[in-house]
């Protein structure tokens, strides 16, 4: 379990200062594998800073925003030379009819070339939730060309050999997790989601992306002992129990209404990018109408995975409330108090 | 045909029958693998197979998915296909097995709920799980019934629940997916590889609804040329189940053999050998010389295997 270190309270205006340097503690410990992981945790920052990058499209310079985004985070490239980096994205349940359900191959090519440059070892893995024929998700989503097309390998979590970690969350009933030896192995797992809607707990970002590491084999399809364990409980347990994680977040297109898989595609323009989760996952259900203090998960994972609240969130790059485009959900009650108060003003 | 004897070369000669080339031994593929190797008259290959399957086999009767891994069991009803199937070419060295595999699966059952508004299927009918003490899903019932109706349990309760649960887990417009139809009334979208497999299982059965007719017609509309190896195999079986395998599915079979890379897999082989049995593949096979095609039970007693 991670260790609270209480900070006082930065108003929206005067963002705590982050210096480079302070991240870059942070970012040499994530890539210093599980050993550099129990270093890490107990350096977990009281503040955090989370990139927004507007206006981009998935034929533009999007590695450029991505490498921008990951340097304002505090990554340190030197520290990447020769790691092992698992991009792991979500195909979940890819249709080439609803490109909206699935990250998009241009965000998952930019970033690879990114961390490639950085001379690290890429590679793109997911466990999909729904879709055995793994092949079939891989075509579905576009994914197949664009993997050839860069010499990408791609790791199927869902048949990989697995080993077991305890449990670090302790939110659910769960005692420890079965994860794929890649995800194992990796040096940095960088959850590339995409920015949906999300029918049982709201949205779906960065932590619950990680739903996909864990094997089918050992899960199911869907992955339904984390739906009998909680949804919430689980998503913060599987992330307070991976070591050394990032998030770039495909908000280009994002998805409204019931997601994550029959919403409505939501353009956006956005890419998200951040060295803690719950700080991305945050500003991103802000930018779609979402109180994050209301998201279960998000409760969980305030000050355990990161800060969740506004003033402990450092913005670079776009100010969330300047990009803010709230996105329609389902008219069910347990959805709809999930939004921001009235009077939260965005632009 | 050469690529199919291509495949039974790779699979006989194979040690870790895995999901992928290069990979650790895994029982789904191994099951099939045994299969396949059966189906096509390979007896000492699959009989090696079957062994090596036996191997992995708990104490309790139940089979995990992988060489040191246990749990959960639902490969069980695979490997109970896989050594029903080389019973009914030899001499069955392997009916404890068996026995104990079928007596694990009438054991286990997948967590029911009553009725839920919000959901479209019947939770309260009992299947099989992916992991005990979960809800039941489309393909661990669809290979469960198929291992039930291959050990003469056509009539069975348990049999027969199951393939009620498959029926009303296609979509109301054909096909299936995991196992949703439709949640907060909006319907979800088809996959072909569960489509096949519960088509395979429905083998024999009626359905005054339609959903399996029009399940059939979405896998006849949807296979292609190019469909994954995977989806094109449990689709191809699927509609070999119900007797409407299209003409042009050793030519589409040959194309995905002919694939490199990820789908060269000794899983995704098997799977294209057992598709070319058509009607012959022992996994819709077994079912069918239990049920006869004027409806007259001709299966063996429930004992036989037990």
């Amino acid at each position: 379990m991670t260790t609270h270190i209480p900070a006082a309270p930065h108003s929206a205006d005067s963002p705590p200062t982050l210096d480079r340097r302070a991240l870059l503690v942070g970012g040499g410990a994530v890539v210093a594998g599980l050993g550099g992981y129990q270093l890490l945790k107990p350096l977990w920052q009281p503040h955090s800073s989370v990139f927004i990058a507007k206006g981009q499209r998935y034929d533009g310079p999007i590695e450029q925003t991505i490498l921008d985004g990951l340097l304002a985070g505090g990554l340190d490239p030197r520290a990447l030379a020769g790691r092992k980096v698992l991009l792991k994205v979500n195909l979940v349940e890819p249709t080439r009819t609803a490109p909206q359900v699935t990250t998009h191959p241009a965000m998952v090519l930019a970033t690879a070339e990114v961390f490639r440059r950085w001379g690290a070892q890429v590679v793109v893995g997911e466990a999909s939730g729904h879709m055995r024929d793994t092949e079939m998700a891989l075509v579905e989503s576009g994914m197949t060309p664009a993997l050839d097309s860069a010499g990408l390998e791609f790791v199927d979590l869902n048949y990989e050999d697995v080993a077991w970690v305890k449990n670090a969350g302790r939110a659910s009933k769960l005692d420890g997790f079965y994860l794929p030896r890649p995800v194992m192995e990796a040096d940095l797992i960088v959850s590339m989601p995409k920015l949906k809607t999300h029918h049982w707990v709201g949205l779906t970002v960065s932590l619950k992306n990680m739903y996909g590491v864990l094997p089918g084999i050992k899960y199911g399809w869907p992955k339904n002992v984390l739906h009998h364990a909680g949804i919430p409980q689980t998503v913060f347990d599987i992330n307070a129990s991976l070591p050394k994680t990032i998030a770039v977040v495909d908000g280009i297109v994002g998805m409204e209404g019931d997601g994550p898989i029959m919403g409505s595609p939501k353009k956006l323009g956005l890419i998200v990018v951040g060295t803690n989760l719950a700080a991305v996952d945050a500003t991103c259900a802000r930018i779609i109408g979402l109180d994050p203090a209301r998201v279960n998960y998000l409760q969980l994972s305030a000050d355990r995975i990161g800060p969740i609240a506004e003033g402990r969130i450092a913005q670079r790059g776009e100010d969330w409330r300047q990009v803010a485009s709230p996105f329609v959900l389902l008219d069910r009650p347990e959805l709809q108090r999930l939004r921001l108060a009235p009077g939260v003003c965005v632009s | 045909m050469p690529w199919i004897d291509d495949i039974l070369k790779r699979l006989a000669a194979e040690t870790a029958w895995s999901y992928r080339a290069g990979g650790t031994l895994a029982a789904e593929p191994l099951s099939l693998a045994a299969l396949a190797l059966a189906g096509h008259g390979h007896i000492a290959d699959s009989r090696r197979a079957c062994q090596r399957l036996a191997s992995l086999a708990n104490a309790d009767g139940s089979v995990g998915p992988k060489l040191g891994e246990p749990a959960p069991g639902w490969p069980t009803g695979l490997a109970v296909l896989a050594w029903t199937a080389l019973a009914n070419k030899t001499p069955d060295p392997f009916a404890d097995f068996s026995k104990r595999g079928v007596a694990w699966l009438l054991a286990s059952s997948g967590e029911t709920s009553p009725r839920n508004a919000d959901i479209g299927h019947d939770s309260s009918l009992r299947g099989w799980p992916w992991v005990q003490g979960t809800h039941s899903w489309i393909e661990p019932t669809a290979i469960n019934v198929l291992a039930l109706k291959a050990t003469g349990r056509n009539e069975h309760p348990r049999t027969r629940e199951a393939v009620r649960l498959l029926i009303d887990r296609l979509l109301p417009e054909g096909g299936c997916n995991y196992g949703n139809t439709t949640v907060f009334g909006q319907a979800l979208r088809p996959h072909l590889e569960p489509s096949g497999l519960a088509l395979a299982a429905l083998t024999g059965e009626g359905d005054a609804s339609g959903r399996i007719e029009r399940t059939i017609a979405y896998l006849e509309q949807t296979l292609n040329r190019e469909t994954t190896s995977l989806s094109l195999a449990y689709g191809l079986i699927g509609l070999a189940a119900h007797d409407r395998t299209p003409r042009v599915a050793e030519a589409w079979l040959e194309s995905a053999a002919g694939r490199g890379g990820r789908e060269a897999a000794p899983y995704k082989q098997a799977l294209l050998a057992l598709a070319a049995l058509k009607g012959e593949c022992p996994l819709i096979a077994l079912s069918r010389t239990l049920v006869g095609s004027d409806g007259c039970q001709q299966r063996r007693s429930p004992g036989t295997h037990s």
